[in-house]
């Protein structure tokens, strides 16, 4: 950001949370870095997650709103709903898992379309979060190779679950 | 966003998901299979009544083994894996090999360590903290295959899986590789059962190995499923996906045993109070499954096994006790596993344990069986289909 002219508005969490990641890359505890500690117990952080802290560290460090409150809004429920319609099921309730639908083309791959193209013609920009999922599924870059984990996972349900909670709170 | 920058993005989200529609369906789809057991089922018989049985590897001392596996490897030795340590557990627990040349007074090699928590730990580049149920299978093709448990946080419901390949007999293997299958941190997945070989419609079969794996998740609920996974012969690619055979809370750890291509019966082993094996049927080569029904055999939550015979037979091997894993008792079915005859004791000791069994049936017709002998070993048990016959008939005139 700042090579493409961007100037941090807050200096010192910006250079903290700068060295907390480079640290956590390179530093070495027991003989594994700290960032693979992490990945120990939570191997794949879904897609919108980390959109959500991407845009979050953007907009506290370089003032640029790269998420809305509406997208943000979008996202809580969109995760909701999708974890409500996993975890119970794919963790036993019933006969039925839908998580291996998302290892090959199938029904999650079009109503995932679907939700993307409506909310790109409501010009949400969640939506861009969506088609981000699909590029990173396409170019594999989790270890996972099933869709489900790059759309959803169990600590961005906590952190929607909070943050619609603390939004009515507020409201 | 501009119109522009929509309709952009509305093309990028189509090239998107048309992409993986293009490259799913030209690979392996996972949804069409059908059995190809090896040997195969119509293999011929003429050994006669034969039986013997020693134990892979020294004691253990004061330590433990558990959960054995065996598997004819690719170049026709014996290759039998399972874990061990100072108890069930803990840290120092590891993955032992051990091979042996087919044939009468031929000896298990010393065993070696092939994973233990550092080489896993260093292999999948994050923190484990134990090993567990290992498998060993080899197929049609040159190599040797082990999917293993590790887990980082917690008891067995902490688990995952990881595979390792062999391509000369054992001798040396590749890195282990993270099979991610559950979408809760990919945690709750385990393995007992012997790998089926299977083919698979549509795709490109040529070139890969296709296994049907049963598995099973320990944590919220405790439900069976089958692991489908292919392997490339050509390079280290793996494809895999999973289906489940039943839902709910109450049977874990499928033996599946066909009896043609499309039609098997899965035995379960049960951890509900009713404390009865139960089996299920497939008659699309295990994509779908009846529900489970509780067979007139008892089963003290343990493991279980079956082995499909000629002639539409199965072989169970079971703890034959309602309560306790000191009877390990072998059974024949041959209607499909509705009604059996118990035909050999192979164990009757009270107080101690007797448990996993694992059967395979070896290229020259010979059958093996591997199970937990008191925890302190492995042992091997082998027979002719010849001495099933003799036994069944000797369980028949009683």
């Amino acid at each position: 950001m700042i090579l493409l002219g961007k100037r941090p508005t807050g200096w010192i969490p910006t250079v903290i949370l700068a060295s907390v990641s480079t640290l956590m890359v390179i530093l070495p505890i027991a003989g594994l870095p700290a960032g693979r500690w992490l990945i120990s117990l939570y191997a794949n952080p879904c897609i919108p997650l980390t959109s959500l802290l991407f845009s979050w560290i953007l907009k506290n460090a370089f003032q640029m709103n790269l998420l809305n409150m509406g997208a943000i809004q979008t996202c809580r429920v969109f995760s909701i709903l999708a974890g409500a319609a996993l975890y119970p099921m794919a963790l036993g309730v019933g006969a039925f898992d839908p998580y291996p639908a998302g290892w090959h083309f199938s029904w999650l791959f079009v109503i995932l379309l679907s939700v993307t193209l409506v909310l790109l013609f409501l010009k949400n920009r969640f939506s861009v979060v969506l088609v981000v999922t699909i590029l990173a599924y396409d170019l594999h870059l989790l270890e996972s190779s099933n869709l489900w984990d790059y759309l959803v996972d169990p600590v961005l349900i906590l952190v929607a679950i909070a943050g619609l909670i603390a939004r009515m709170v507020t409201a | 966003m501009s119109k522009r920058l929509i309709i952009i993005l509305s093309i990028l989200t189509l090239l998107a998901y048309g992409w993986p529609a293009w490259t799913r369906v030209s690979t392996t789809p996972f949804t069409k299979s059908s059995f190809s057991p090896r040997p195969p089922f119509d293999f011929p018989i003429d050994h006669d009544p034969f039986m013997d049985q020693d134990f892979i590897g020294p004691g253990t001392g004061t330590g433990m083994v558990h959960v054995g596996s065996i598997c004819e490897m690719p170049n026709k030795q014996l290759g039998a894996v399972w874990y061990g340590g100072t108890r069930e557990g803990a840290k120092d627990v590891a993955i032992f090999f051990s091979k042996k040349p087919l044939g009468p007074s031929t000896t298990w090699s010393t065993p070696r360590i092939i994973v233990d928590r550092a080489s896993a730990t260093r292999e999948l580049n994050r923190y484990i903290r134990k090993v567990g149920n290992p498998v060993l299978f080899s197929g049609p093709g040159k190599q040797l295959r082990l999917i293993y448990v590790t887990i980082t946080l917690g008891g067995w419901s902490g688990s995952s899986l990881n595979v390792k390949i062999s391509r000369d007999s054992g001798h040396t293997w590749t890195d282990s590789r993270r099979l991610t299958l559950s979408p809760f941190f990919n945690i709750s997945e385990l393995v007992k059962g012997r790998p089926l070989s299977v083919n698979m419609k549509g795709g490109h079969n040529g070139d890969r190995d296709h296994f049907a794996v049963p598995i099973y998740h320990e944590c919220l609920g405790h439900f069976p499923e089958i692991l489908w996974i292919s392997f490339s012969r050509k390079n280290q690619s793996i494809i895999y996906n999973k289906s489940r055979m039943a839902g709910g809370d109450a049977f874990i750890q499928p033996s599946v045993a066909p009896f043609n291509t499309h039609s098997a019966t899965a035995f379960y082993r049960c951890l509900s109070p009713t404390r009865h094996i139960a089996m299920a049927r497939t008659d699309d080569g295990g994509q779908s499954w009846s529900l489970p029904r509780f067979l007139d055999l008892p089963n003290p939550d343990s493991a279980v096994d079956a082995l499909p015979l000629p002639g539409g037979r199965i072989l169970l091997a079971f703890n034959d006790s309602p309560n306790h894993r000191g009877i390990l008792q072998l059974a024949v079915s041959s209607d499909s596993g509705l009604n059996w005859i118990r035909i050999h004791t192979l164990e009757n000791l009270p107080g101690q344990e007797f448990s996993y069994p694992y059967m395979i049936r070896g290229r020259n017709g010979l059958i093996h069986l591997v199970y937990t002998w008191e925890r302190k070993r492995i042992k091997h048990v082998v027979f002719s289909e010849a001495w099933v016959d003799q036994k069944l008939e000797q369980a028949l005139e009683k």
